[in-house]
């Protein structure tokens, strides 16, 4: 993005003082100071990305390879690699904690995300409607997804689901008796589901963003035609903002795939392994980063994070190929 | 105009990502050794923030003395104490000093990353003369000294004062599993939610003294010294008195992590290390007592001497000045004086001597003192015994939460220690 931002004025320059002179043969001394220029600005443009250029390299692309590499040796970390080709691979099918671990992604993914979403839409269709104090009721429901990620939200969270704790107690006014929810097989899944679907601060302004877009008339045209406001959500707001919509779970169902801060502090000390009550919150990420720095095995933990990127790839995949049956372009579908 | 903007912010973006360089190179440049001649160490160990204003303590007493040494120090909980050992070691830049146990010994030792210390005894800088009870070998391993004991732990069962006399169960030493029982069949009260004792099921250490009540062992030098029915038995005990009201329910004690059931008021007797009992008795009112592991035969309790050790980075360029440190923390006596108990009784005499235990300590001097005559040598502890100890842990919780049977788990365990100890 830097780059070409920087360089297009250059360009703009030239073309702009060919005009300007008038000739078709532009004498030669101008035309040789304009392309220097341009190759100054140019070069500018690459040393202003060059930080970013060497981050991608160093921290990102570089240990990619190396990873994809250890995915097919016995790595300990100190000893050096030894190749054993697809061997952690097949190991996977066999580990009933890496099936655990994946069934326990897939629950959170397909769960968490279509709730977040929802109450990210919900809460979008409120705030979109001009009201006194707009902008701080957009600020305030944005804020819990600054500091959701943050260890001491999940510390809270756990405060707050435990046995005898404000969750507990305020059900128990209802006629609730289960007790708390961290410890739980059965309910510590929903109280991470929770905590993440509160979180809802992202997509919601971008579902802000997509409902500013829909065309006032249209709803005023459904509203003559005697559409009530179901009709008018299903057939208008739901297809014009299904891009965005689109977009969202994108998003959305990546990051969900990665969570891990959450679900390791909400399971509590692990004592040097991971998982909570009976591996009932053992997600994905945080079995990998087990097997990688508690057990050294590196070479198993690398295989595993290049299945996770398959996995997420195919989703995605399916995701667009899907998009052309539900969601809807305008101007004839770009 | 937006062009020159964004050279603005390319320009900050630029400037920000240099500074950041900057740290970094700075951060990395930064540690040892001074233009001034003066020495830096880093310290680590795992523990509480309890432990921390301790050994702070001691630290600063250690730097008047030797003014040329400067200790940097860090800790973590005991989980994470180790992954970030990992990653430091696995970057070549683990800490010169550290926490370290029984159970590591092996496993970092056969990777070479631990000192042998036998080189800085034999040059006058470590001295072992003082050491009780035979710990100076407690850190030998395979031929090599890896790890200095700074306190001695054994096995105990930490059980409410109370709660036994009112069921008129003493325990005693030569008392046995079945006396155990019947304490606290008699002390659970499970409408109250109060049971007679901790679901130990998946604790590694009780399993190993009870194989050795039976000439077993956990480990052998290589791997597991028991059967898949042995261990069934185990487990299905523990399952079954758990799912008669006897144990603590697995629900409730994950609850109230990480405090112990017994600090929480949930049960009245769990077994752990004697040293716990300086922690479980400042979470709780309750009167505590340490008492011996109960018997087979009435006779053996299967107990030893284990410790928590400082280990030092083979990778460290300043092995003298490590052994300095290690001399004074283990043989100083203002030191034992500092730290009382907190990872265990003192391992020299000079400290044993200097300090003078009240409370807890005094608790724990006293039940070591009386076990004395039964201890016997420590288990072997093979590479990779740390995650199989985590394993038994967490897939008897599984067991123990009813999400897994008690053959699925035994078959799981077996089959993850495989893999754990085998490569």
């Amino acid at each position: 993005m830097t780059s070409t931002d920087i360089s297009a004025p250059a360009v703009d320059g030239e073309e702009r003082g060919t005009r300007k002179t008038g000739r078709p043969a532009p004498s030669p001394a101008p035309a040789a100071t304009a392309r220097r220029r341009a190759r100054r600005e140019t070069l500018a443009g690459y040393l202003f990305l060059s930080p970013w250029c060497i981050g991608i390299l160093l921290l990102t692309l570089g240990p990619m390879l190396v990873s994809l590499y250890l995915a097919f040796t016995d790595y300990n970390l100190f000893d050096s690699p030894r190749w054993v080709g697809l061997r952690n691979f097949s190991e996977m099918f066999s580990d009933d904690r890496w099936w655990q671990s994946v069934k326990v992604t897939g629950v959170f993914v397909l769960i968490a995300t279509p709730l977040k979403l929802a109450v990210a839409l919900g809460v979008a269709m409120l705030l979109a409607r001009p009201r006194k104090g707009q902008g701080f009721y957009r600020s305030a429901f944005y804020a819990p997804s600054l500091i959701g990620a943050s260890v001491s939200i999940g510390i809270v969270w756990r405060a707050l689901f435990q046995d005898d704790a404000v969750v507990d107690r305020s059900l128990s006014l209802f006629g609730w008796s289960g007790g708390g929810w961290i410890g739980d097989p059965d309910w510590s899944m929903p109280t991470l589901i929770v905590l993440s679907a509160w979180q809802f601060g992202a997509p919601m302004v971008i579902f802000l963003a997509g409902l500013k877009q829909v065309p006032r008339e249209l709803y005023e045209a459904a509203e003559v035609d005697g559409a009530g406001a179901w009709r008018r959500f299903r057939s208008i707001t739901l297809p014009m903002i299904s891009p965005v919509v689109f977009f969202n779970l994108l998003l959305e169902i990546i990051h969900s795939f990665q969570i891990f801060t959450s679900a390791l502090v909400i399971a509590g000390p692990g004592g040097g392994r991971a998982g909570g009550p009976g591996d009932s919150l053992l997600v994905y990420t945080w079995y990998l980063y087990e097997q990688g720095f508690s057990n050294l095995r590196m070479g198993y933990a690398s295989a595993m994070a290049w299945m996770l990127l398959a996995g997420i790839a195919v989703v995605t995949a399916v995701l667009f190929w899907s998009q052309r049956r539900w969601v809807h372009y305008e101007e004839g579908g770009r | 105009m937006s062009s020159r903007r964004s050279r603005i912010a390319g320009l900050r973006t630029l400037g920000a990502g240099l500074a950041a360089l900057g740290l970094l190179a700075s951060g990395c440049g930064g540690g040892d050794g001074g233009a001034d001649g003066k020495v830096t160490i880093r310290y680590s160990w795992w523990g509480a923030q309890d432990r921390a204003d301790l050994i702070n303590k001691t630290i600063d007493l250690f730097e008047k003395e030797h003014p040329n040494i400067e200790v940097k120090t860090d800790f973590q909980e005991y989980g994470d104490f180790w992954t970030k050992f990992n990653t430091q070691a696995a970057g070549g830049n683990p800490p010169d000093v550290f926490q370290n146990s029984h159970a590591f010994l092996r496993k970092y030792g056969q990777k070479n990353l631990l000192l042998d210390l036998s080189a800085q005894v034999k040059a006058g800088n470590l001295d072992l003369g003082d050491f009780r009870q035979g710990l100076e070998k407690a850190g030998e391993v395979d031929g090599k000294l890896l790890g200095i004991p700074v306190g001695a732990n054994t096995f105990s069962l930490v059980y409410d004062v109370e709660a036994f006399k009112k069921a008129g169960v003493t325990p005693e030493p030569g008392w046995t599993w079945e006396d155990f029982d019947k304490a606290v069949e008699k002390i659970g009260d499970p409408e109250k939610d109060f049971w007679g004792a901790s679901d130990n099921g998946g604790v590694m250490y009780l399993y190993d003294l009870y194989l050795r009540q039976q000439g077993k062992a956990f480990f052998t030098e290589k791997g597991l010294g028991f059967t898949e029915a042995d261990l069934k038995k185990w487990w299905g005990d523990h399952n079954r008195k758990s799912k008669e009201g006897l144990l603590v329910p697995a629900k409730q004690s994950e609850q109230v992590k990480p405090k112990s059931s017994v600090s929480a008021g949930l049960s009245a007797a769990e077994f752990t290390w004697d040293n716990f009992l300086v922690r479980y008795t400042s979470e709780t009112d309750r009167e505590l007592a340490l008492a011996p592991i109960p018997t087979t035969d009435g006779k053996k309790t299967g107990q030893y001497l284990s410790s928590l050790m400082l280990s030092a980075s083979a990778r460290t360029k300043h092995p003298e000045e490590v052994a300095t440190f290690i001399d004074f923390m283990v043989n100083d006596p203002e030191v034992g004086k500092i730290m009382g108990y907190n990872r265990g009784v003192l391992p020299t005499n000079a400290q044993f001597e200097a300090y003078k235990p009240k409370g807890p300590d005094a608790q724990i001097a006293e039940y070591e003192n009386s076990v004395t005559e039964y201890l016997e040598p420590i288990t072997p502890h093979p590479a990779g015994a740390d995650t199989v100890e985590a394993a038994f842990l967490s897939i008897y919780g599984s067991v123990a939460q009813g999400t897994t049977s008690v053959d699925d788990g035994v078959a799981q365990f077996f089959d993850e220690a495989k893999t754990a100890l085998g490569s």
